[in-house]
């Protein structure tokens, strides 16, 4: 993306910018009370900072410009996400419309739909969520049975969606959902961009282990979704969903995991680096980090290429940063200091959710052994 | 069996029967009802069926006689196993070593010093039970039941319903011993339902047209998980029948509880991750002990 009447500012540079903006703009009570906010308050603090960020330049970095991104790449991402985590920059809720919708629109949506979405995904005005896995189709997704029949003008959504985070604030809902039940396997689904925001849509709220709500079932009673808003082809909706899930462990997610990480460390460092009965497994942690980190950069330099190279090295990272991540709370819970022992409790009750979503660690070994090391089904 | 001068690992009499009747009292109160349905609320067993059963006696000797370590360890894995809401173990530990205790039939708990927290502080397992009372020193000069001070609830191990105060029991080596063992032994019980809970869960959820426990990644996951039940078991046993071993081995023992609840996680899918499920209150009740034992463990080591 080079535009010759304004040379393309470095890599540097661009770091050198986003770190200043970032030192002033971090809305300062997310620094410092982030503990005690209520999750209203924190909320409203996400939600501004999505618009923030947009108001500054910084959302959609690897976006091209004519769908209002930055036009940047993967670099500019993955270093802007580290310097915001090391700033203690508040996490947004546009999270699903940034990393998935965004993405799969600029490839594959309709100019309308890419007019009608983008923009509000990047200034943070909507909300989107993910409706892949239902009650009976977690691993195996393309067994789902929620469908779409015809009604004029669109489509009637009837089915059960299970696991959907974000959807307690979702305006919209990427939806995947079976539009042929004639139609063989992996050809009988169709991907949707729902309104979230209408009567026959039902949410449950699910606890999670760690005492946080953050995903729900999704109850879809007739639902109306209109030819407009599918993306792709009737029946092309696994091939789409496929795209989706390799931008959901991909590199982009992998460095915002990467920032969270790296701040957990790095407060385990502070409180006990100097300890000595923890400082062997501090200093491995230490460098499976920065490994992680190395081989992020390695897969932004192959980006470009696609080739098999970039795929192994895309294909390890989702299982890298999960598990790395299980052990670093784990690592921060037993050190049992005092002053945070609340936050590791926590961190580490919801890091056992890592190695689930987004494929499982054994759906991700499956497709490592099978489709790049090509062993036999 | 007696391998190279270990000590036998066999359970005593009391300790089978105890075993086996407090396994069935708590499966006829919990009548195979979800743990979510009544760990965080009263015990669904009545404390008194405990006590008119003499079971809070069960770790009482006299004259030399009556029940071993090996026994207690029995019997905290079969009540580890159902979590219900009772400071049954550590009422027996207490009445095994005080004799103050054995004025009341109430629940009792000890104040447990946790290395993570600050001097003079403790944790009260059970202490937000009505009517239980804490024993201070037990078996010590000053050994006496008092009634629970003032404190903060700590919410992480629901089904331990403790309290942190400013509150220190005198705990001598044995007593702090006897504590780690069947906390531990709790722990190891609770594996062990956590492993079965996983087994059955895989044999019948399906996904790709067969059940996930006929994918050798779920297979050896709860493989492993049997590893670390088995080594769990062993070592919370050794740890109680040969005073040499370092207590230090029981931190080794709840490690392997842990790996085992993180695993039936793992192997639940999504529907590990819920609170409804119920895994989690193993998970949270494993993670309470192992925070405890480091401080137990300083206790229980005759320098
Ligand atoms: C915190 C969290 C957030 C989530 N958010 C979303 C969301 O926003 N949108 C959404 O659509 N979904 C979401 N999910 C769902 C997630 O994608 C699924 O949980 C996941 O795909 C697993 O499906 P399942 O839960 O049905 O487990 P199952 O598929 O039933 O798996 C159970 C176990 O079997 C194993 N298994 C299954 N098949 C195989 C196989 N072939 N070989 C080896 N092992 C196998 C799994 O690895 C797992 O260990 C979320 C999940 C979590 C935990």
């Amino acid at each position: 993306m080079h535009d010759s009447e304004n040379p393309r500012e470095s890599i540097e540079e661009f770091g050198a910018r986003a770190d200043t903006w970032l030192s002033t703009s971090i809305p300062p009570r997310w620094k410092s009370e982030r503990g005690a906010l209520s999750t209203s308050e924190s909320d409203a603090i996400r939600r501004d900072w999505d618009r923030t960020l947009s108001e500054a330049g910084f959302a959609g970095l690897s976006l091209p410009k004519e769908f209002g991104g930055q036009g940047m790449g993967l670099a500019e991402e993955v270093a802007f996400h580290v310097l915001a985590a090391k700033a203690q920059a508040p996490d947004g809720l546009a999270r699903i419309g940034k990393i998935l919708t965004a993405p799969l629109l600029v490839r594959f949506g309709t100019v309308a739909q890419q007019a009608r979405y983008l923009p509000k995904i990047l200034n943070g005005e909507e909300i989107w969520c993910q409706g892949f896995s239902e009650p009976t189709a977690g691993s195996d997704l393309a067994s789902i049975a929620s469908r779409a029949t015809r009604v004029s003008g669109g489509y009637h959504i009837r089915g059960r969606k299970t696991w959907t985070s974000f959807v307690q604030h979702a305006d919209r809902c990427l939806m995947l959902v079976q539009t042929d039940e004639q139609a063989p396997r992996y050809k009988n689904l169709s991907l949707f961009l729902v309104d979230m925001r209408q009567a026959g849509v039902t949410v449950d709220d699910i606890r999670q282990i760690s005492g946080a709500v953050h995903f729900a079932e999704v109850q879809f009673t007739d639902v109306f979704v209109s030819d407009d808003d599918r993306v792709g082809a009737d029946g092309e909706g696994w091939k789409l969903a496929m795209s989706i899930l390799s931008d959901e462990r991909g590199g982009a997610e992998a460095a915002t995991r990467y920032v969270e990480i790296r701040s957990d460390i790095d407060a385990l460092l502070e409180t006990c680096g100097d300890r000595p009965d923890l400082a062997a497994e501090l200093s491995a942690l230490d460098i499976r980090a920065e490994a992680l980190r190395w081989h992020l950069s390695k897969v932004v330099d192959l980006e470009g290429e696609q080739g098999e190279a970039f795929l192994r090295a895309v294909s390890v990272l989702k299982v890298v940063w999960s598990e790395l991540w299980q052990d670093v709370t784990r690592a921060g819970w037993r050190a049992g200091n005092p002053d945070d022992r609340e936050h590791w409790r926590f961190q580490y009750l919801e890091s056992r959710s890592a190695s689930i979503y987004s494929g499982t660690n054994e759906i991700q070994r499956n497709i490592m052994a099978e489709r790049v090391l090509g062993l036999p089904r | 069996m007696n391998v190279n001068a270990v000590p036998s690992s066999t359970v005593g009499e009391i300790g089978l029967m105890a075993a086996e009747a407090v396994r069935e009292l708590a499966l006829k109160a919990t009548g195979g009802s979800k743990i979510s349905t009544y760990v965080e609320g009263p015990s669904p067993l009545a404390w008194n069926e405990l006590v008119e059963g003499g079971w809070d006696l069960a770790g009482i000797v006299e004259n030399g006689e009556g029940a071993t370590r090996r026994d207690l360890v029995e019997i905290a894995i079969a009540w580890g196993e159902q979590l219900i809401p009772l400071p049954f173990m550590l009422t027996i530990v207490a009445k095994r070593h005080s004799p103050a205790s054995l004025e009341t039939d109430a629940p009792l708990t000890m104040a447990l010093p946790i290395v993570s927290l600050p001097s003079g502080r403790s944790y009260l397992p059970f202490g937000q039970l009505d009517g239980i009372l804490l024993v201070r020193d037990p078996g010590g000069s000053t050994d006496g039941v008092h009634s629970i001070p003032a404190g903060q609830a700590d919410d992480l191990a629901l089904s331990l319903h403790g309290i942190e105060a400013d509150e220190i029991s005198a705990l001598s080596p044995q007593v702090a011993r006897d504590v780690a063992i069947v906390l531990v032994a709790e722990c190891v019980g609770g594996a062990r339902q956590l492993l079965a809970d996983g087994v059955s869960f895989v044999g019948t959820r399906e996904q790709f047209g067969q059940p996930i426990g006929s994918f050798q990644a779920i297979k050896h996951h709860l493989a492993n998980a049997l590893i670390a039940v088995e080594l769990a078991e062993s070592t919370t046993i050794w740890a109680s029948v040969d005073d040499t071993v370092s207590a230090a081995v029981l931190l080794f023992a709840v490690d392997q509880c842990i790996k085992t609840a993180e695993i039936v996680v793992q192997v639940h899918g999504g529907l590990g991750f819920t609170w409804e499920m119920g895994l989690h209150f193993y998970l949270r009740h494993m993670m309470m002990v192992r925070e405890m034992v480091p401080g137990l463990i300083q206790l229980a080591t005759i320098e």
